[in-house]
C-alpha cells in the first residue's frame, strides 16, 4: 500500500485512513506493507498492529516546488518499494495506491512486477480547486486521469465521489467501487471530567459545536449568520474549533452582533479534548457548501452527538434526514437555524437521532467492515488477474 | 546472445542534439555484432515498435501527461512509460535481459527502478553533465537534475564517457571511483568493441555476484 502520509506524519485525511484500513486488513489475514514518507523521529521500518510500515527518505532531492517534489519523492518511493518487492516478490499480490501523490510509483511498480494496481481517489484536483486554472493544476489532473486509467479498480468513499470521478476522468462504470470512509467509535471511549463541560458553557446553555477549518467552502459563515435566529428561541453556546483564513472576518461579525459571550473561537484543539467536547455537544453542525465525504459528521455520530448538516456532497449520503440526523438547505442560515433549534428544543428527538446514528456507524462505517469490503475487492481483482496473460 | 536495452530520450527521426545519431550508430553497430538491441525512446507523435533493417528494435513511448510545469515533471512522468516498455521487453524475452545502457540523466529513474525491482544491471553513458550545461545555475531545479545524475552514478554498475576530461569531471564532481568509468571516444574504430567489453564485464560481475 502506497501513501504519502501515515502516522505520525498527518497532513490530511489519508493518514488516518491508511492507518485504520491497513490495521483492519491485517486483522483479516491480509499481509499489508505500507510504504510512506519519512517523519522526524519515526523509524524507517516498524511493525504497527501487524502492518509492515516502511518510511522512505522523501527529501533526498532538492525541489523547486511542491508538485516537482511529489514526482521526485515518487522516484525514491518507487526505488525503495521495488527493492522491497524484489526481496519479497512472491508475497505481493497487488499494489494499492492512494491519490495522485503516489501515482508515478504505483504505475511504475505495476509494470515492473506485472501486478494489478488499485487506486483510492480521496479527492480530485478539479474538486479541490473548483476547476483547473493553472498549468500545475492541469498537470495534476492529467496525472490523476493517468492513474485511474492504469488502475484495475478505482475506489471512492462516497457515491457522490464515484459520480464525480467517473465524470471527470471518463471512466467506465464497472471500474468504480464505493467503499465508505470509516470512523473509530473507540476514540470516544474517553472519560469526561465532571468540570469539563463547565469550561465551555453554563449549565443552562446548550452546546452547539462546529469542528472544521474556517474557510468558505465549510460554510462556517452560514452558521454565524444563524446564531441570532437560534438564540431567539434557545439559550446556547456556540463553540468553534479549528482555524482558517476567515477567522478575523468571523470574529468581527460576531463582535458587531454583540454576541462575543455566546460564540467561542477555540482555534486548534488537541485530540483528547476534542473527543470530550464532541461527547458533550448537544448538537454538532456541518454547514459545508462543498464536501467530498464529510468525516466530521461521522465523528459526531460516533461521539453520540446529534448532527445537523447541509444537504450536499458526501453529507447527503451519510445523513438520513429525520433518522440519523437533520439535513438542511446548503448556504441557508434560516434552514440551518431551523434544524439546530429543532434538535435543541426536543430532547426525545435528539436522543432518537443519536441512537440511530450510532447504530448506522456500526453497520456501515465500521473499519472492520470496510476492511472486509476492501479485502473482497482485492480477491475479485486477483480472480480476474489470474485469468490474464500477466498471471 | 547478449540482450541489451538502450534508453535515450532522443533517437532518429527525433533529433534534438548529437545524441540521437550517436545512439543510432551504436545500436546499429551492436546489432551487427549479434547483440539483441532494444532502444526505448520518446516520440510525441509515433507510439510504436519498429524493427529496423539492422535488427535493432526501436520502441517509442509518449508522455501520458501532456501539461507540465517544467522539464523535471515531464521527465519524471515519462519514466513510467519507459519502464513499461522495458518491462514488456523483459517479460517477452523470458526475463532474459542482460543490461540496460542509459544515455544521459533523463531515464535514470527508470533504470534505477528496473535494477532494484528486477535485478537488471545498468550502464550510465554520459553525454553531458548539468554542471557543464548550466555552469553558474544553482537553483533547486538544477540541483534536482544533479541529484538524479548522482543517483545514476551511485546505482550504475559501470559508467562510460567520451573523453579523459569527462572521466576526470565525473570523478571530481560526483566522486565516482575511476575504475568504474570507461573512456570510449566517439568515432573511434574500437567504439563498438569497447562498449561490448564494458557490457561483458557488467554481465560477468553480475554472474559472479560482485
Amino acid at each position: 500500500m502506497l501513501s504519502w502520509e501515515y502516522p505520525p506524519r498527518v497532513i490530511g485525511g489519508i493518514s488516518p485512513h491508511i492507518y485504520f484500513l491497513s490495521k483492519h486488513l491485517a486483522k483479516q489475514d491480509v499481509k499489508v506493507y505500507v510504504v510512506t514518507c519519512d517523519f522526524p523521529g519515526a523509524p524507517a521500518h516498524e511493525v504497527v498492529d501487524g502492518v509492515e510500515v516502511y518510511r522512505i527518505d522523501s527529501y533526498k532531492n532538492p525541489s523547486p516546488d511542491f508538485a516537482t517534489w511529489v514526482y521526485l519523492m515518487n522516484m525514491n518511493m518507487q526505488k525503495e518499494t521495488a527493492a522491497l518487492m524484489k526481496k519479497i516478490s512472491s508475497k505481493i499480490d497487488l499494489i494499492h495506491a492512494h491519490d495522485w501523490l503516489v501515482a508515478d510509483a504505483g504505475i511504475g511498480l505495476k509494470h515492473i512486477f506485472r501486478k494489478p494496481l488499485l487506486v483510492t481517489m480521496h479527492s480530485t484536483e478539479m474538486g479541490r480547486r473548483n476547476g483547473l486554472n493553472t498549468t500545475a493544476e492541469k498537470m495534476i489532473h492529467e496525472t490523476e486521469a493517468w492513474l485511474t486509467y492504469e488502475a484495475w479498480k478505482v475506489i471512492c468513499c462516497s457515491d457522490y465521489m464515484i459520480n464525480h470521478v467517473k465524470y471527470v476522468f471518463g471512466l467506465p462504470n464497472d471500474k468504480m467501487v464505493m467503499v465508505p470512509n470509516g470512523v473509530n467509535p473507540q476514540n470516544y471511549d474517553v472519560d469526561v471530567p465532571s468540570d469539563f463541560r463547565g469550561k465551555f458553557a453554563l449549565p443552562e446553555e446548550k452546546i452547539v459545536l462546529y469542528v472544521g477549518r474556517l474557510v468558505y467552502e465549510k460554510g462556517i459563515h452560514v452558521l454565524i449568520n444563524a446564531v441570532p435566529k437560534i438564540l431567539s428561541q434557545v439559550n446556547a453556546k456556540f463553540i468553534i474549533v479549528g482555524s482558517g483564513y476567515m477567522k478575523e472576518q468571523l470574529l468581527n461579525i460576531v463582535r458587531s452582533m454583540g454576541l462575543e459571550h455566546k460564540v467561542l473561537f477555540e482555534g486548534f484543539m488537541d485530540e483528547a479534548n476534542l473527543f470530550r467536547l464532541q461527547k458533550c455537544a448537544d448538537v454538532s453542525v456541518v454547514p459545508s457548501l462543498f464536501e467530498p465525504f464529510g468525516i466530521v459528521a461521522l465523528e459526531a455520530m460516533a461521539a453520540k452527538s446529534p448532527v445537523v448538516a447541509s444537504d450536499t456532497g458526501g453529507l447527503s449520503e451519510i445523513i438520513e434526514h429525520d433518522v440519523t440526523g437533520v439535513k438542511v438547505y446548503s448556504n441557508n442560515p434560516d434552514s440551518l437555524a431551523w434544524g439546530i433549534t429543532k434538535v435543541l428544543k426536543d430532547e426525545g428527538y435528539a436522543r432518537y437521532l443519536r441512537e440511530n446514528a450510532y447504530r448506522r456507524i456500526q453497520e456501515k462505517y465500521d473499519w472492520a467492515k470496510i476492511a472486509q469490503d476492501t479485502k473482497r475487492i482485492y480477491e475479485g481483482v486477483l480472480g480476474e488477474y489470474s485469468k490474464s496473460f500477466w498471471a | 546472445m547478449l540482450r541489451v536495452i538502450v534508453f535515450s530520450w532522443e533517437y532518429p527521426p527525433r533529433v534534438v542534439g548529437q545524441l540521437a545519431e550517436y545512439v543510432k550508430a551504436l545500436a546499429t553497430g551492436l546489432a551487427q555484432n549479434k547483440v539483441d538491441v532494444n532502444v526505448v525512446t520518446y516520440d510525441e507523435h509515433t507510439m510504436s515498435e519498429a524493427k529496423e533493417s539492422s535488427g535493432v528494435k526501436a520502441i517509442r513511448v509518449v508522455n501520458p501527461v501532456k501539461t507540465h510545469i517544467g522539464v523535471l515533471t515531464w521527465v519524471l512522468t515519462l519514466n513510467q512509460e519507459v519502464e513499461r516498455a522495458a518491462a514488456n521487453v523483459y517479460y517477452s524475452s523470458g526475463k532474459k535481459i542482460d543490461l540496460i545502457d542509459v544515455f544521459d540523466w533523463h531515464f535514470i529513474p527508470a533504470a534505477v527502478a528496473l535494477k532494484n525491482g528486477l535485478g537488471i544491471p545498468f550502464v550510465y553513458s554520459v553525454e553531458s553533465l548539468e554542471d557543464h550545461r548550466s555552469p553558474t545555475a544553482n537553483s533547486s531545479y538544477n540541483l534536482a537534475i544533479k541529484s538524479i545524475e548522482w543517483l545514476g552514478f551511485y546505482e550504475a554498475d559501470a559508467v562510460t564517457v567520451k573523453s579523459e576530461w569527462m572521466k576526470e569531471e565525473v570523478a571530481r564532481i560526483y566522486q565516482v571511483p575511476a575504475q568504474k568509468i570507461s573512456v570510449i571516444p566517439p568515432n573511434s574504430d574500437s567504439g563498438i568493441s569497447d562498449f561490448l567489453r564494458v557490457y561483458s564485464a557488467v554481465v560477468e560481475a553480475k554472474k559472479n555476484g560482485t
